[in-house]
Formats: structure tokens, sequence, C-alpha cells
């Protein structure tokens, strides 16, 4: 069941990473937008990293960064959760976990999703 | 007395080992063990028969029961489990995962709840260092409960956006065919 579920997992990772390389969400309109910034007109923490994700599959670095400056680093970040959580980085490297998935990294992650929130809209 | 299955540290699959054989294989209280019976692989010191494996190092079996090599009398065991007690799940990697995902599908509303999933999950840490284990349990339970809730809603919406892109697929196709309609 497990193995199961991973690999499901993982293909729909590999279909998902497809489509961001092969389609521009700046111009398709097969990608979902985002209904915070529909609705209030600013940006979310979140927006343009469908765009940045495009850029860096296209190794274009300063786009991504110019998109989505947050999502750039958070990426490896998310890589490291997965790999931590589920492919048994965490018996392996349990330093790792102390570092970046403590609880005060937590706390930091927070305090920066929340100032890139704000920053973002105000420069 | 059954025998275990464990998962050593490069994650291969060992056993047969009778408890006592487990003694020999270094069995870490994590190391996630299973046998007959059991519905899914269990850290070691949560099954009940292996627990005599980890009170060696409190050194109270060694001098109370020194040549003592089968089961303990029950008040022992009361003890060990009395003493040791692991930390509950702490659900940190899975919230901020939730937390920080949404934001590439769009729907950076779902990190809300993830953020109240990071809350609960920090506290855990925070309140069984202080030795309060009920209340680490009760923010383990919650970090969990809104965990799930955010990553099911993130299920459903991911379903949504696939269904949204294949009637979109659909719905061009059928404007070439009504193209084609128009100019015979």
């Amino acid at each position: 069941m497990k193995t199961i579920s991973g690999v499901v997992v993982g293909l729909l990772l590999v279909a998902a990473l497809f489509l961001f390389y092969r389609f521009d969400p700046e111009t398709q309109p097969l990608f979902p937008k985002c209904p915070f910034l529909l609705v209030t007109g600013y940006q979310c923490p979140g927006c343009g990293s469908q765009r940045a994700l495009h850029s860096l599959l296209h190794a274009d670095i300063v786009g991504a960064l110019k998109q989505n400056a947050f999502m750039v680093v958070a990426i490896p970040y998310i890589f490291l959760g997965i790999y931590l959580q589920y492919l048994g980085g965490r018996r392996r490297n349990p330093e790792l976990e102390r570092i970046f998935y403590g609880r005060w990294s937590a706390i930091i992650l927070l305090v920066v999703i929340f100032a890139y929130w704000v920053l973002r809209n105000l420069l | 007395m059954n025998r275990y299955f464990y998962i050593d540290t490069e994650g291969k699959q060992k056993g047969t080992f009778s408890p006592e054989e487990l003694l020999q294989e270094h069995v870490k209280r994590d190391t996630l063990v299973w046998t007959q019976g059991m519905e899914q692989w269990r850290r070691a010191d949560e099954v009940e028969e292996l627990k005599f494996l980890f009170n060696n190092s409190s050194g109270f079996n060694r001098t109370a029961y020194p040549d003592q090599a089968g089961p303990y009398p029950p008040q022992t065991a009361q003890y060990a489990a009395d003493s040791y007690r692991p930390m509950p799940r702490t659900w940190l990697v899975e919230s901020i995962l939730v937390t920080i995902l949404p934001f590439i599908l769009c729907s950076s509303f779902l990190s809300l709840l993830g953020i109240i999933g990071i809350v609960y999950a920090a506290q855990v840490e925070s309140f069984y260092n202080r030795g309060d284990y009920a209340a680490a349990a009760e923010s383990s339970r919650s970090a969990g409960k809104w965990t799930k809730i955010a990553m099911w809603i993130a299920i459903g919406w991911l379903l949504l956006i696939v269904i949204a892109i294949i009637l979109f697929i659909i719905f061009v196709g059928s404007l070439a065919g009504l193209e084609e309609l128009i100019t015979t």
C-alpha cells in the first residue's frame, strides 16, 4: 500500500513537472489563478510560484527570483522535507531534521512568509 | 514468544528474531519492528514484549534481576512504561509541507490551516520537554488533525484542477469542431 501510493505520488509529481516545463503559466489559461490576488488585488506569498517553477525548469534563476524569490528557496526546502519524512531521511540524518524542521525553524519560516507577504506588496 | 522482523539503519528488512536475539542485534527504541498479528510496523519501544530491551540503560533491571532472562514481573514492566514515554509525533515536517505546498497550487487559503498545524506541532516538543506528557499528546492530536484536514482539501483541490484542465481541453476540442461546421 505504501509503495503503491509512493509510486502514484511520484508519477503525479513527474507529470506536474512536465506540465510546468512544457507550458508557460504566464500565457496558458490552464493553470489556476490566485483567488487572493483576484479578490484583493494584492499578491499572496505564493503568487508567481508557478511562473518561478517554469523559469527554474528552464534554468532561468534570475527570472524565477523576480517572480517569486521565496519559492526559489522553498523548493529545495520542500524536497528536504519530503526526503526526511517519506524517504527514510529522518533515521539517516536526524540532525538535518533538528536544524531545518525543528521548533525554531518553524517559527522562523512563519516570520519569513509573513515578512515576504508584506514586503512584496509594499516594494 | 513471537518472532520479529525489524528494519535496520539502511532501511533493509531483517528477520526473524526472538526478543532475546533482538538484543544482540542492537535494536534501538525507534527501530521499526513487525511480528505476526500487528497491523503495521511499530517502534520497538511501543511493543509490550520488547520493552525489556530498553530497560537496561536505566540500570534498574540489571541490578534488581541480574540473572533473569525470562519475562519480568509485572511491576517492573509498569515501572518501565511510566519512566520512559516516547515523544508524541510532532507533525512538524508534515504541517510545514502543507503550509508551503499550497502556494504553488494557488490555494494559499490552505496555508492558514497548515499554520494552525505548525503552531500545535511546535507546542508538542515544548510540552514534552517540560514533562507535561498529556498536553504534548493533546497538541500532537490537534497538529495531526489540522495537517490532515489541510492535506485532504489540497488533494480535493488538486483533483478539481485536473478535472478543470480536462474539461478545458475537451471544450477547446469541441470549438475546433464547431469551426469546421461553419466553414463547410
